[in-house]
């Protein structure tokens, strides 16, 4: 990472909702965050700590007006005259239950929906709606003539981030869009994710409740309470750190913890682990050893 | 910049706890005061009666201890309709609008545009009208919480029952579409979010905003129906499960009673209603 310009930097961002009035609430209160092009970064913590608010400052839908700055890929999101569609073109960002943004009759409509209003050739939508479709595993003749609404539940989600990778962002955020599906639907959508960031190098933003997903999909870990950065490191190193995690009302990987405690209990040298495939690997080990 | 919060422009249906007088008082107090408040100006025409009635419903908003201009920045969101309106009714009106005490004069004539003073008082009546409507509405809700509202409509409708008007039924109709505001501007937020997300052209300033928001109402429009929809099938199913059924021999847990505060609040807002009522005629001007 060194020596590259971050792609996103956050520095001590704050920000209150519902400013003005009686009801305000604040949300940040000094978040730092570095995310490198190319990288997989996850936002953890736990509901209500701001997570949401932090990546929807990414793609301008809200704007720093308090104290912190948000500068994405140069350009710092403060200045009022900053062109918010070009910065929505290079972030997406996909919500929570974003099958409930779909409102065409047909699944390649709405896939061509933000290509369209870019104003691109019939050829180039029609091409970056097939290539979006097939991203996320819709086979783009077979779905394109679908009605939308007689879609399952899974390849609804998979056509509304479709509908986003159809913008070619440099950026895409995913703000826990993987929960809420089946976990056959969850766990292609996690291969083609991590396929998208493998291949295309796109940088991924994946927000996220759950560990396991986490461990399995990011490089680095920023873990968010309270509208704080309170840690950040390597997936392995905060995860490394359990009693901090269930502090910040989270926890660490199912793997992670199993061998944790066996480290504890003397059967294990102390390691982190952090996919299910490592855990076997230390568990494996020591039945060999006992086993001799 | 924050396009989005609309939350903070729609202040109407928002509860907002606090321990004032106005928040104490007993919901059956505070919907006929608004009731009878309404009557005496839908009645008033005069300038006297009706700065006299703003008057009074601004002495509501400070006994509430809610910030005047929250309730002020609810206003926001209905000036372009407020305007449009005043243009019209200060251009095509002319004479069909007598004014109070007066009579009907020409300011301008100029072609079809026909301003007279009937017109022009109209324009003023209908947005002191419009300010005092709106303080009134967003007190009662920003100071009741809706179970209150609720049990408060459902009490004072229960003596119609006795000739077939369905009380409970229509006291929960109206505090449902009530509680449901903020819940649907919430969403509605989320989805102009998701949709600016992949390129629509909202909260994006740029010039014609308002004409390019009109055509893109679509792409808003039908993924809240679907949502309202899913909602309200929620609501009733939750409602089956727990064997809901309209109001029959259904006991209370907090009796309402009228303290002596809800009774002086009560009949002295009373006599004044009806008082600016009847002498609706009797102001100067």
């Amino acid at each position: 990472m060194e020596g590259r310009e971050p792609i996103i930097q956050v520095n001590d961002l704050h920000h209150n909702y519902l400013r003005g009035t009686p009801l305000e609430v604040t949300a940040l209160k000094g978040v730092t965050m570095e995310i490198y092009p190319g990288e997989a970064v996850g936002i953890i913590g736990r509901t209500g700590a701001g997570k949401s608010t932090i990546v929807q400052h990414f793609n301008g839908l809200i704007r720093p007006r308090e104290r912190g700055k948000v500068i994405v890929d140069g350009v710092d999101l403060a200045d009022p005259a900053v062109d918010i569609r070009a910065l929505r073109q290079k972030v997406g960002l996909v919500f929570q239950y974003p099958e409930q943004q779909l409102f065409e009759r047909f699944v390649g409509d709405d896939v061509a929906f933000g290509p369209l209003k870019m104003g691109l050739p019939m050829d180039e939508v029609r091409e970056r709606v097939r290539e979006a479709m097939e991203m996320v595993g819709l086979s783009f003749e077979a779905f394109k003539d679908r009605y939308t609404f007689t879609l399952s539940g899974g390849e609804m989600r998979k056509a509304a981030i479709a509908g986003v990778l159809a913008l070619r962002p440099k950026v895409l955020i995913l703000d826990e869009s993987t929960s809420g599906v089946d976990p056959r639907s969850r766990k292609e959508l996690l291969g083609h994710i991590s396929r998208l960031h493998e291949e295309y190098g796109l940088t991924v933003i994946f927000v996220s409740p759950n560990m396991e997903d986490v461990a399995e999909l990011v490089d680095r870990v920023y873990v968010i309470d309270d509208g704080r950065t309170v840690m950040s490191g390597t997936t392995r190193e905060v995860f490394s750190r359990p009693e901090e995690l269930v502090r910040y009302g989270l926890g660490v990987p199912q793997i992670t913890e199993i061998v944790h405690e066996l480290a504890q209990r003397g059967k294990l040298p102390p390691t982190t682990v952090i996919s299910v495939q490592e855990g076997k690997e230390a568990i494996w080990k020591i039945l060999n050893s006992s086993a001799t | 910049m924050e396009d989005f919060e609309f939350l903070r422009n729609i202040t109407i249906g928002q509860y907002l706890p606090g321990d004032s007088l106005v928040h104490r008082l007993d919901p059956r107090a505070k919907i006929s005061i608004t009731l009878f408040v309404i009557i005496a100006i839908t009645f008033n025409i005069s300038y006297m009666a009706n700065v006299i009635l703003l008057l009074a419903c601004l002495g509501f908003v400070l006994l509430s201890k809610i910030s005047l201009k929250y309730i002020l920045s609810g206003v926001k969101p209905a000036i372009p309709f407020i305007v449009v309106l005043a243009i019209l009714q200060l251009l095509f009106y002319g004479d069909a609008y007598i004014p109070y005490n007066a009579e009907s004069q020409t300011i301008l004539r100029w072609g079809w545009i026909h301003i007279t003073n009937g017109s022009v008082q109209l324009v003023i009546i209908s947005t002191l009208r419009f300010l005092e409507l709106l303080f009134l509405t967003s007190l009662l809700t920003n100071t009741t919480t809706t179970s209150d509202l609720t049990n408060g409509m459902e009490a004072m409708l229960s003596p119609f029952s006795k000739i077939g008007v369905p009380g409970h039924e229509l006291a929960l109709v109206g505090t449902t579409a009530l509680r449901f505001v903020p819940i649907l501007a919430e969403q509605l937020e989320i989805i102009m979010k998701a949709q600016a997300s992949r390129g629509a052209d909202l909260g994006t300033k740029g010039k014609l905003q308002f004409i390019q928001t009109t055509r893109q109402v679509i792409v808003l429009i039908v993924p809240l129906f679907i949502d309202a929809f899913r909602r309200a099938e929620d609501l009733i199913l939750a409602m089956q499960a727990r064997c809901y059924i309209g109001g029959r021999k259904r006991t209370k847990l907090v009796k309402f009673r009228f303290s002596r505060a809800d009774y002086v609040a009560y009949f002295t807002m009373l006599a004044f209603s009806a008082a600016m009522t009847i002498f609706r005629n009797a102001f100067p001007f």
